[in-house]
């Protein structure tokens, strides 16, 4: 019986710093690649601060957009990821300013999911949606705390790193956050 | 409700607007925003920032206002100054100063060319004191 041939190892995946560099040498692929890696964390991220569903397309865009042009400035303080969340986290309350309104979340279409038991499916998105009213409640700070803590699973350091705050104070901001959740959610 | 159950609530937020993101079509909407960027001149895009657009617009409105003020306060000055002086001070010029103010006055028409300046420059010399008063008024209208 003749014996496999040893499998040769796929090549890692470039870093994010490597396809940082990249694009800033002019590679369009590499900054595709990035859009691929991060594009659907940024939106969770987004629709979880507060954006209506039917802007997230033009806010992840818009945030891309504002990430690539100010790349110069990102020294590496925190992940790539955490640092475009931030960006978010602008681009979103600027469209909230422009818009002259409260940033909402939408929960009509949110609720029509067509997957697993409706009656699960549907107490399901009603936490879900009294959790981004919660939200919006919630001082910036503090809702973006908690959703780089609860949503994205980042620690603490990273989080005080990406927001410009300590780590001490990040954790003060994530458990003000909860206890007010939790009171909303009561 | 319990930390973990408020964490694994908040996993799930946002989701489903996540899933419904079309990835591809949003990178090469990005790499075309970018591309467009990159042609587009520095200078025009420094300028059409909100913030220039915004001080040039105050510049030209400071400006133009400015105009306006000198255009209001200089005016009357600059008629009295011409006019008001020679008016009340002729009768106290001798022959001499008034051909003077006289060749002041006719310095365009002087320059206008040398057949004109020169008869202006010699009928000056032959009016007498009265004459060059009257001259005067004339000019003034």
């Amino acid at each position: 019986m003749p014996q496999a041939e040893p499998v040769a190892a796929a090549p890692a995946p470039p870093s994010d710093a490597a396809l940082i560099a990249a694009w800033q040498g002019g590679d369009e692929q590499a900054a595709a690649e990035l859009v691929h890696r991060h594009a659907r964390a940024l939106a969770r991220f987004l629709a979880g601060a507060g954006a209506p569903a039917a802007d997230v397309d033009d806010l992840v865009q818009e945030t891309f957009i504002r990430a690539f042009r100010g790349v110069g400035k990102f020294r590496g303080q925190c992940r790539f990821r955490t640092w475009l969340l931030t960006i978010g986290g602008n681009v979103l309350k600027d469209a909230a300013r422009r818009a002259q309104r409260a940033p909402i979340v939408p929960l009509g279409e949110d609720l029509r999911a067509n997957d697993g038991d409706p009656h699960e499916r549907a107490v399901a998105g009603e936490a879900e949606a009294r959790l981004g009213e919660g939200l919006v409640r919630l001082p910036r700070m503090q809702r973006e705390v908690f959703l780089l803590r609860a949503q994205q699973g980042l620690d603490y350091e990273e989080i005080a790193a990406a927001l410009g705050t300590s780590p001490g104070a990040a954790r003060v901001h994530y458990h003000h956050a909860v206890k007010r959740l939790k009171e909303y959610l009561a | 409700m319990t930390d973990p159950e408020l964490e694994q609530l908040a996993q799930r937020l946002g989701a489903r607007p996540a899933e419904r993101l079309d990835v591809e079509r949003t990178a090469q909407a990005v790499l075309a925003r970018l591309r467009e960027e990159r042609r587009r001149p520095v200078a025009a895009w420094v300028w059409m920032q909100p913030t220039w657009l915004k001080i040039a617009a105050t510049a030209v409105l400071v400006l133009g206002a400015g105009l306006v003020m000198r255009g209001l306060v200089h005016e009357p000055q600059v008629s009295t100054a011409w006019v008001a002086p020679i008016r009340d001070d002729l009768s106290d010029l001798t022959a001499e100063q008034l051909r003077e103010a006289m060749r002041s006055l006719e310095q365009p028409l002087i320059s206008e060319g040398p057949g004109a300046a020169g008869g202006i420059e010699t009928g000056l010399d032959g009016l007498s004191a009265d004459e060059l008063r009257a001259l005067l008024r004339t000019l003034e209208g």
